[in-house]
C-alpha cells in the first residue's frame, strides 16, 4: 500500500543554517505517524515543508507515490494536506461559523452576486461539530471564547469535514491542561478512525505512545530514530525523547543536591 | 502603468475639449515680461526664505515678481521656505553658511528669527525683511521692511464694510493661531460700526470650509458680510452662502484669478490686496540697489505694498494678470 | 480606547454545553443587536444629536441637517473603506493626500492635454487605484508595518502634489477647468445637488450611502468580506487555511484608493481649482471615524456602518458647535472634548453589551 505522504532524506537550509537534514517520514491512512522532538529540533520546518509553506532544498518527498513540492497551503489543502497549527489555528473574534468554512467558504449566486452561503454554513458548523460531540449553542460567538481544547477540535472537525485525506497536527495539546488533552486525542484517534493519515507534532512522549503507531523522534534538525509502536516501549521512547544519557546526568547531578526527582517527559507549554 | 499611458494617449486623441485648458492659455499671448538683464553688474546670489507652507499661491506671486527682478538685475535667486519658525530658522542659517550676498526673510515669529537675523548682519549680508515682521524689521538691523500692516489692512476692510452700508460681518481664519489673521480680523472689528464674528475652519479641507461657512449662516440669518481671509477660500465661501440661501456678500483678503473673476460677475464684493508681486521684486531690486549704491528705501520705516481695495471696476484689468501669476 | 472595546476574546467563556438543549442555534434579537460592533457609536451619535438639538435651536433645521449631512460624507466617503483596511489589519496614512492627488491628476490632465474633463476623470482613477495597489503591494512584500509604509508614501505624495503641480501650472493650485467640455456632466455626477422636499441634498450623500451599503454587504455577505475579518484577526491563521492574504490586502488599500478617486473629484468639481497643498491631515479624521464607529485599532472587528456612523458624529459635532454659535477661540477644543465622549460612551456601551451578551 502506499503511502498517503512519504519523505525520504528530506533536508532543508536556511542559508547556511541546517534546519533539516535527512529526515523520513511516512504517513498511511488510518494511521498516526508522531514526531517528537525538544524545541528547536526541526518539528516545525518539517510541518512547513508539508503543509506548503516551505520546500526541501534535497530528498524527495512524494504526496501518494508522486513526486510533490508544494508552492502554497492552499495547493497543500487542494491536494488533502490540512494543518492545525498549535495557537494560529483560527481567527478569534470571528464567530464559530466563519472560522470553520475559512478560505473554503461555500457561496450562492453568481459574478458579482456570488454571496455567502449563511444558513448552510451555521447549519453545518452546528451539525459537524455535534458528529464530533461537541455542541455549541450559539455558533455566532467569536472562536475566542471557545477554550483551548475546544478550538483544536473545531480545527480538526473543519479539516475532516473539508476532505483532508492528511491530517497534520502542530502540538495539539501542548497548551493544555490534562483533561482537555485527553479530548483532543479523543478527537485526534476520531479523524484516524475515519480513515485518515495523521502527522502528530508533539514532544510529549506520553501523549504520543497513547495515539501513534510510528514515532520519528528529531535531535537538531536530523533523525535521532524511528520506530513503529511494536518495536519501542513507552519508558524507552521517553528516554530517547528525553535525551537520553543526557538526562542520566542530569538526575544525577539533580539527585546530588537532594531534590526531588525529575519527573521526566510531560511540560506544561 | 503602460495602460494609464495607452489610456491618455488614445483618449486625448479622441477626447479633446474646445473650450478651456492649456490649448486657451497658450493663446492668450500675454506673457510675463522677458528676462534679459539690463545691467551688468556681477551675479549675485540673494535668497529669500518665508514661512509660507506648502502649496501656498500666495508666496508664487511673491516669488513671480522676485525673479522677474533678479532676470533685470543678474541675480542668481534661490527660494526656501518651512511654515515652523525653528526650521525657517535653520534654513536661513544655511543660506549664510553659504555665503549668498543677500537675504529677505519673513518674520512671523520674529523671536526665533532674531538670532539668525543677527548671524547674518554679523557675516556681512544685507537682509531685507518681506510681508511680516514690520514691526520688529529696523530693530533686528534689516535694511528695510516691504509689506503690508495687517492691521491697517484689517482697518481697510472694515472702513469699506461701513462704506457699503454692512451691519454683522463674519471674518473666516482658515488658520488659527496664525497672528497676522487676527491682527486682519482685529483691524476689521476696530473701524467696523457692525458686529463682527469670527469663525474658525480648516484650510487645508476645502469640505470642511465649505460647510462650517454653511453652518454659521444657517445659525445666524443676520450676517450680512462674509470676509476670507484668503483668495482660495473667497469661491468656496460664494458656495456656502448659495447653499444656506444667505444673502451675504463675500469679500476677501488677497487676489487669485477665480477672485477677479468673482468680483467682476459680481458674485464678490470687494478684495483688499498687498500685492505679492511687488514685495519680492521690491525686495530683490532694493538688494541690488544696495549692493551697487548703498541705497536704502524707507527711512526706517516699512514701505507699504497695500492695502489695496480692489472692486469690480478694477477686476476686468487685473484679470489678465492674476492669470499668468503676476497679481 | 482599543483595549476598552475588544470583545473578550479569553478562553475562559462558558462554551460547548454538555447537555444539548432545543436546538437553539441563533441568539434572541436583543442579543444579537448588543454583539453589534456599531451599536455604541449609534448611541454616541444619538446623545450627540439629542445635546445639539437642545443647545443649538438652528441645528434641528432640514437645511441645517442637509449642511451636517454634507460634511459627514466628505468624511465618511473615505471613512468606510478606510474602516474596511482597519478590520483588515491595516492603516494608510496616505489617504488624506491621495484625494488631493486624484483631484490634481484629473485635473491637469485634462487642462494640459486640453482634453474632456472625463479623460482626466479617467487617467485618474486608473492612477489612484495604482497607488492604492502600490502601497498594498510595497506592505505585503516588505512586511513592514502599514504605519511606517503609509507615511512614506504620504510624504511623497505631498511633495508630488507640489512638485507636479508647480512643475506642471507654474503656481501651487491648478487652473480651474470648469469652462472644459465635459465639466457639467461630470460635476453632475460628483458635485450636484438634488432638492428633496424643498432641501437641497448633496450628491455626495448619496455616495456615502452607496459606499456604505455595498461595504456592508462585501463585509457580511461575501467571501472576500470573510477574508478581510480574517488577515486582520489573525493573519497566520487565515494564511494557513489558504485565505490569500496577500490579494486581500493589495484589495482593501486599492478600495481605499477607489474612496480617494470619488472624493479627489469631488474636490475638483465643486471647486473647479484645486490647492496642492490640502488634504494634510485628513487621513486622521478618517481612522478616528472608523475608531469612533467602533473598528478596533488592531484589526479583525469592527463594521462600515460603524464607521460612517463615526463620521456622522464628527459632522454633527464640527458643525453642531458652529451651530451652538459657542466662543471659536474654543473650537478645537470642544471637538475633542465631544469625540472624546462620543468614544468613551461607545466603548463604555460596549463594555456592558458583551457583559450581558
Amino acid at each position: 500500500m502506499t503511502a498517503l505522504v512519504e519523505l525520504t532524506d528530506v533536508s532543508k537550509y536556511y542559508g547556511s543554517i541546517r534546519a533539516l537534514e535527512g529526515v523520513s517520514l511516512e504517513v498511511h491512512a488510518g494511521e498516526i505517524s508522531c514526531v517528537l522532538g525538544d524545541n528547536g529540533a526541526g518539528k516545525s520546518t518539517l510541518i512547513k515543508i508539508i503543509s506548503g509553506l516551505h520546500q526541501h532544498d534535497a530528498g524527495s518527498f512524494t504526496i501518494e507515490g508522486e513526486e510533490a513540492r508544494l508552492g502554497s497551503p492552499r495547493e497543500a489543502l487542494d491536494r488533502g494536506i490540512a494543518t492545525v497549527y498549535q495557537d494560529l489555528a483560527v481567527v478569534p473574534l470571528m464567530p464559530v461559523w466563519r472560522n470553520f468554512f475559512l478560505g473554503s467558504e461555500p457561496t450562492k449566486g453568481r459574478g458579482p452576486f456570488a454571496r455567502l452561503d449563511v444558513r448552510t454554513m451555521r447549519e453545518t458548523t452546528r451539525s459537524e461539530l455535534l458528529r464530533m460531540g461537541i455542541d455549541l449553542r450559539d455558533v455566532d460567538q467569536p472562536i475566542g471564547t471557545l477554550s483551548g481544547g475546544e478550538r483544536q477540535c473545531v480545527a480538526i472537525a473543519r479539516a475532516v469535514y473539508f476532505g483532508a485525506k492528511v491530517l497534520v497536527l502542530d502540538e495539539p495539546t501542548a497548551a493544555l491542561g490534562v483533561k482537555q488533552s485527553g479530548v483532543v486525542l479523543k478527537y485526534v484517534a476520531a479523524a484516524r478512525d475515519a480513515g485518515l493519515g495523521v502527522v502528530l507534532i508533539t514532544h510529549n512522549p506520553h501523549h504520543a505512545y497513547l495515539v501513534g503507531d510510528r514515532f520519528v523522534l528529531l535531535k537538531r534538525g536530523t533523525m535521532a530514530g524511528s520506530h513503529a509502536k511494536s518495536e519501542i516501549a513507552l519508558d524507552e521512547l521517553t528516554r530517547q525523547m528525553a535525551g537520553g544519557s543526557e538526562l542520566e546526568q542530569l538526575s544525577h547531578e539533580l539527585s546530588r543536591a537532594a531534590t526531588p526527582e525529575f519527573p521526566g517527559g510531560h511540560r506544561s507549554d | 502603468m503602460s495602460a494609464v499611458l495607452a489610456a491618455v494617449l488614445g483618449a486625448s486623441l479622441a477626447g479633446c475639449s474646445s473650450t478651456g485648458g492649456k490649448r486657451a492659455e497658450d493663446e492668450r499671448a500675454a506673457k510675463a515680461a522677458g528676462g534679459r538683464a539690463a545691467v551688468d553688474t556681477p551675479r549675485w546670489t540673494f535668497a529669500m526664505v518665508t514661512h509660507s507652507g506648502a502649496g501656498d499661491s500666495f508666496w508664487d506671486i511673491v516669488q513671480n515678481g522676485a525673479k522677474q527682478a533678479a532676470a533685470k538685475d543678474n541675480i542668481k535667486f534661490v527660494y526656501a521656505n518651512d511654515e515652523e519658525a525653528a526650521r525657517q530658522s535653520q534654513l536661513v542659517q544655511s543660506y549664510i553658511d553659504a555665503k549668498v550676498d543677500g537675504l529677505i526673510v519673513t518674520l512671523a515669529k520674529p523671536d526665533a528669527m532674531k538670532d539668525v537675523v543677527a548671524k547674518a548682519e554679523k557675516a556681512g549680508i544685507p537682509v531685507i525683511t518681506v510681508n511680516s515682521g514690520s514691526a520688529e524689521s529696523k530693530a533686528f538691523g534689516a535694511l528695510s521692511h516691504i509689506g503690508q500692516d495687517e492691521t491697517v489692512a484689517g482697518e481697510a476692510v472694515g472702513e469699506e464694510l461701513n462704506r457699503r452700508g454692512r451691519k454683522k460681518a463674519l471674518c473666516v481664519l482658515h488658520e488659527q493661531g496664525n497672528v497676522g489673521h487676527e491682527q486682519r480680523c482685529d483691524g476689521a472689528k476696530k473701524s467696523f460700526k457692525g458686529e463682527l464674528q469670527k469663525l474658525y475652519v480648516e484650510g487645508t479641507n476645502m469640505p470642511d470650509v465649505q460647510s462650517s461657512i454653511e453652518s454659521k449662516l444657517q445659525a445666524d440669518g443676520a450676517i450680512d458680510s462674509v470676509v476670507t481671509l484668503g483668495a482660495p477660500f473667497a469661491p468656496t465661501a460664494v458656495k456656502a452662502k448659495e447653499q444656506a440661501g444667505s444673502k451675504a456678500e463675500i469679500d476677501t483678503f488677497d487676489l487669485n484669478a477665480q477672485v477677479a473673476a468673482g468680483l467682476q460677475d459680481g458674485s464678490l464684493g470687494f478684495a483688499v490686496d498687498q500685492q505679492p508681486y511687488l514685495q519680492g521684486y521690491q525686495a530683490v531690486d532694493l538688494l541690488w540697489l544696495y549692493k551697487y549704491n548703498s541705497d536704502v528705501l524707507g527711512g526706517g520705516k516699512p514701505v507699504l505694498t497695500g492695502p489695496q481695495v480692489i472692486t469690480k471696476k478694477d477686476a476686468a484689468a487685473l484679470q489678465e494678470y492674476t492669470k499668468r501669476g503676476t497679481r | 480606547m482599543s483595549s476598552t472595546a475588544v470583545p473578550s476574546p479569553a478562553p475562559s467563556g462558558p462554551p460547548a454545553g454538555g447537555a444539548a438543549d432545543d436546538g437553539l442555534v441563533r441568539r434572541s434579537p436583543v442579543r444579537r443587536l448588543m454583539g453589534r460592533p456599531e451599536l455604541g457609536s449609534v448611541v454616541g451619535a444619538i446623545a450627540v444629536f439629542v445635546f445639539f438639538s437642545v443647545v443649538a435651536e438652528p441645528f434641528l433645521r432640514a437645511s441645517s441637517l442637509s449642511t451636517v449631512l454634507y460634511a459627514s460624507s466628505t468624511i465618511g466617503i473615505m471613512a468606510v473603506p478606510v474602516a474596511l483596511l482597519m478590520i483588515g489589519g491595516e492603516f494608510d496614512l496616505s489617504a488624506g493626500v491621495m484625494v488631493v492627488s486624484s483631484a490634481l491628476v484629473s485635473s491637469m490632465v485634462s487642462y494640459q492635454l486640453t482634453a474632456n474633463t472625463w479623460v482626466g476623470v479617467g487617467v485618474s482613477l486608473l492612477v489612484t487605484l495604482a497607488i492604492g495597489f502600490f502601497n498594498g503591494f510595497l506592505l505585503t512584500r516588505t512586511k513592514l508595518p502599514s504605519f511606517l509604509i503609509t507615511l512614506g508614501t504620504f510624504f511623497m505624495l505631498t511633495g508630488l502634489n507640489l512638485g507636479f503641480t508647480k512643475l506642471i501650472s507654474g503656481t501651487v493650485s491648478t487652473k480651474s477647468i470648469a469652462d472644459m467640455e465635459g465639466f457639467d456632466s461630470a460635476r453632475a455626477l460628483f458635485a450636484s445637488r438634488l432638492t428633496l422636499g424643498g432641501v437641497d441634498i448633496q450628491i455626495t450623500i448619496l455616495w456615502w450611502i452607496v459606499l456604505v451599503a455595498v461595504a456592508t454587504w462585501i463585509l457580511l455577505r461575501t467571501r472576500v468580506g470573510n477574508w478581510i475579518f480574517a488577515v486582520g484577526g489573525g493573519a497566520d491563521a487565515s494564511r494557513a487555511v489558504g485565505v490569500p492574504v496577500v490579494k486581500t490586502k493589495i484589495g482593501l488599500y486599492m478600495g481605499v484608493a477607489f474612496a480617494a478617486w470619488v472624493s479627489g473629484q469631488h474636490l475638483l468639481f465643486s471647486y473647479d481649482a484645486i490647492q496642492s497643498g490640502d488634504g494634510v491631515g485628513n487621513e486622521f479624521l478618517y481612522i478616528i471615524a472608523a475608531a469612533v464607529g467602533g473598528c478596533l485599532m488592531t484589526g479583525g472587528y469592527g463594521s462600515a456602518i460603524g464607521a460612517a456612523v463615526g463620521a456622522f458624529i464628527f459632522g454633527m459635532t464640527s458643525k453642531g458647535i458652529v451651530y451652538a454659535q459657542w466662543n471659536p477661540d474654543w473650537y478645537k477644543f470642544f471637538l475633542g472634548a465631544m469625540l472624546l465622549l462620543a468614544t468613551l460612551l461607545n466603548a463604555w456601551i460596549r463594555k456592558r453589551a458583551e457583559a450581558k451578551a
